[in-house]
């Protein structure tokens, strides 16, 4: 991508938004070269954009196993190694041990998933990026690679779909 | 008499309602409720400082000094003694984990459900979430008296060479309450990280580096989005069994002992519906709080909001009663002499005022108000309801806990229990809750402006013949 240029444009709404991905896309740019920032999640279908993928309910379940297992370990493992007689109860009981299970694998689930969240979308990050504050004021924006040489006919064309403005993206602290 | 039957209309019929007294068909630009919000959290006026010191005074008295008082004293000088070792400390663990609930009934159950209504209030219901767990576990340290073996309870291996006993329900409890405190503070945090990012947009100072930090870096990319609502729709589903597993395994500290009172099969259901009614009351207690106190919240939490959470509470003091006839019917059928002298005490004895207070509280004021809809949608009625049923089911703890102690199988023992420094840590509890709540209202956005829009872009009025109909669309 080096001889591209790195395009934010902002919309006032979701329909000229969505207009202005079709002239991107019909301008030849594939859906890789541009992401789509907003105030509010919108769906993808909605904005004419390929479903996203996220591995977070994927690391979820991981934790969920770690957190079952770590739950076997607290309520088996640990009179397995250290025998404690109360009142003559079980060592290994079946419905006690359902009940550490299942608090220990909703903490492995939800606990991964928190976490899941920050991995696959890279938080924290404090390095500066490209963004504008419109955007929580419920703008969409569209950031996209522009080849080097059409910056003034894809700014017009956007202008055109609706665009409030298409200025060249500046990497900033947030 | 006539063939053709009277129409069942008044004259009435064909006016319309005003859209707009709904929050989803009152929309504003996003900035201005951005802008809104901004300013409510940054707007401290000298009654605001005046409320925050004196509750402060009040932690620092009746929480600190008291529990300082009870740490180099020991649990003598409370009224926990022989047979009553379960006070008010124990009380106030069920009465706050009870509050917790409301949060994620109101936040994940409404979530799923997709209540639209919901959208304003969730992060006020969840914050209680997160401040009355802290209440329920300072209890639960005030209860063990020596504090600082508290870590016993943690399964390290340590000098004794034994570990915590995982078949123990005081256990089980610990495991729940850990991983309800720890999992709602997430989902606490969750939903607010766009909020944050807005804050952080539109702060300077110290608040743009606060907000920085706590925004993650977070700028509403679609892979972003993407990750939040997963991880968001993960917890809402998740966290319900949590939730429901939390007070029933509370009730099970008590069903567990075979003692008159306590051992009951229906305990579970019935911890968790009284979770929920004063929950849900207290959730109406703290809008109205909000609503009135702050600026620019009389748009964001309406009549319609108090109406929704009326409802709602209707239906879960019925629920409440069942379970609680249920409880009351099986021993009194039974005939068992203890537990019959026990409801008799219970009823009848110099307590028994406090049993009848507690059904008048529960069942007979928010049976006669909230089934008018007038009343409904009246903001500082709901917030003396939610109050009187905050009264009675904490008076509902305290029935079962050092009332049902008061009698078991050996006589002797009987006297009732007198609560002393107890008492001032009751109030301390109910000091830092506000305190903590008062604190957070100025740091962190109360309103989830970004669901809020979510929810008025997809909200539209559709005509239907003569009328407009309210419709709802998924945008997300």
């Amino acid at each position: 991508m080096s001889d591209s240029t790195v395009l934010l444009a902002v919309f006032e709404d979701i329909e000229p938004a969505s207009k202005g991905i079709g002239v991107l896309q019909n301008l030849g740019l594939s859906d890789d070269q541009m992401n789509v920032i907003s105030g509010i999640p919108v769906k993808e279908a909605i904005l004419g954009r390929p479903a996203g993928r996220t591995h977070v309910a994927q690391i979820a379940m991981g934790g969920a196993v770690l957190g079952l297992l770590l739950g076997l370990f607290l309520i088996y493992g640990i009179p397995y190694l250290f025998p404690l007689d109360a009142g003559g109860q079980p060592f290994y009981p079946i419905p006690q041990g359902l009940i550490i299970c299942f608090e220990m694998t909703m903490l492995g689930l939800m606990g991964s998933a928190f976490l899941g969240m920050f991995l696959d979308s890279g938080f924290p990050s404090y390095t500066p990026k490209e963004y504008v504050s419109e955007i929580s004021d419920g703008r969409i924006a569209v950031l996209f690679h522009c080849p080097s040489g059409k910056q003034k006919s894809f700014t017009e064309a956007l202008i055109k779909a609706g665009a409030r403005s298409v200025s060249p993206a500046e990497a900033r602290h947030l | 008499m006539s063939a053709i039957a009277k129409p069942l209309i008044g004259s009435h019929a064909t006016e319309e309602e005003d859209p707009r007294q709904h929050l989803m068909h009152d929309p504003l630009p996003r900035g201005e409720m951005n802008a809104m919000v901004l300013d409510s959290m940054h707007t401290t006026t000298w009654k605001y400082w005046t409320l925050a010191g004196i509750l402060a005074f009040v932690v620092l008295t009746c929480l600190i000094y008291a529990w300082y008082d009870l740490i180099m004293e020991g649990l003598g000088v409370t009224g926990d003694n022989r047979p009553v070792y379960w006070g008010i400390f124990l009380v106030n663990v069920v009465f706050w984990i009870g509050i917790s609930h409301a949060g994620t009934f109101i936040s994940a159950i409404l979530r799923v459900l997709k209540i639209e209504s919901r959208r304003p209030f969730t992060r006020a219901a969840e914050l209680m979430t997160t401040f009355g767990l802290v209440q329920a576990g300072l209890s639960v340290f005030m209860h063990m008296g020596r504090v600082w073996l508290s870590y016993w309870l943690i399964p390290i291996p340590n000098e004794r060479t034994i570990w915590p006993d995982f078949h123990s329900p005081l256990m089980w409890d610990f495991m729940a309450i850990n991983t309800y405190l720890l999992c709602s503070t997430m989902y606490l945090f969750l939903p607010l990280i766009p909020d944050l990012a807005m804050a952080r947009d539109r702060s300077t100072g110290w608040r743009k580096t606060f907000y920085r930090i706590l925004a993650i870096g977070f700028r509403g990319t679609e892979g972003e989005w993407k990750n939040l609502k997963t991880a968001m729709n993960i917890f809402a589903f998740a966290i319900i069994p949590v939730m429901f597993s939390v007070h029933t395994i509370v009730s099970w500290d008590f069903a567990m002992a075979t003692r008159p009172g306590w051992s009951s099969t229906v305990f579970g259901p019935y911890f968790v519906i009284g979770a929920l009614h004063s929950g849900m009351a207290a959730v109406a207690v703290v809008l109205f709080m909000i609503r009135s106190t702050m600026k620019n919240m009389k748009y964001f939490i309406r009549p319609e909001h108090f109406d929704t959470l009326a409802k709602l509470s209707l239906m879960v003091s019925m629920a409440w009663a069942y379970f609680y006839f249920n409880d009351y019917l099986v021993p009194w059928y039974g005939g068992d002499q203890w537990e019959k002298i026990l409801q008799d005490f219970t009823q009848r004895g110099p307590l028994g005022w406090l049993w009848y207070l507690m059904l008048f509280c529960n069942i007979v004021v928010p049976w006669s108000i909230l089934w008018n809809k007038k009343w409904r949608q009246t903001p500082w009625l709901m917030a003396i309801v939610g109050l009187i049923i905050n009264i009675g089911m904490w008076i509902e703890r305290y029935v079962i806990i050092p009332e049902a102690l008061t009698i078991n199988r050996m006589p002797f023992t009987w006297q009732i229990y007198v609560p002393k420094l107890e008492i001032f840590l009751t109030i301390g509890t109910f000091a830092l809750f506000f305190l903590l709540y008062l604190l957070a209202s100025r740091l962190i956005p109360l309103i989830p402006v970004w669901e809020v829009q979510e929810g008025q872009e997809s909200h539209m009025l559709r005509k239907i013949g003569k009328a407009h109909i309210s419709t709802v669309s998924e945008i997300d």
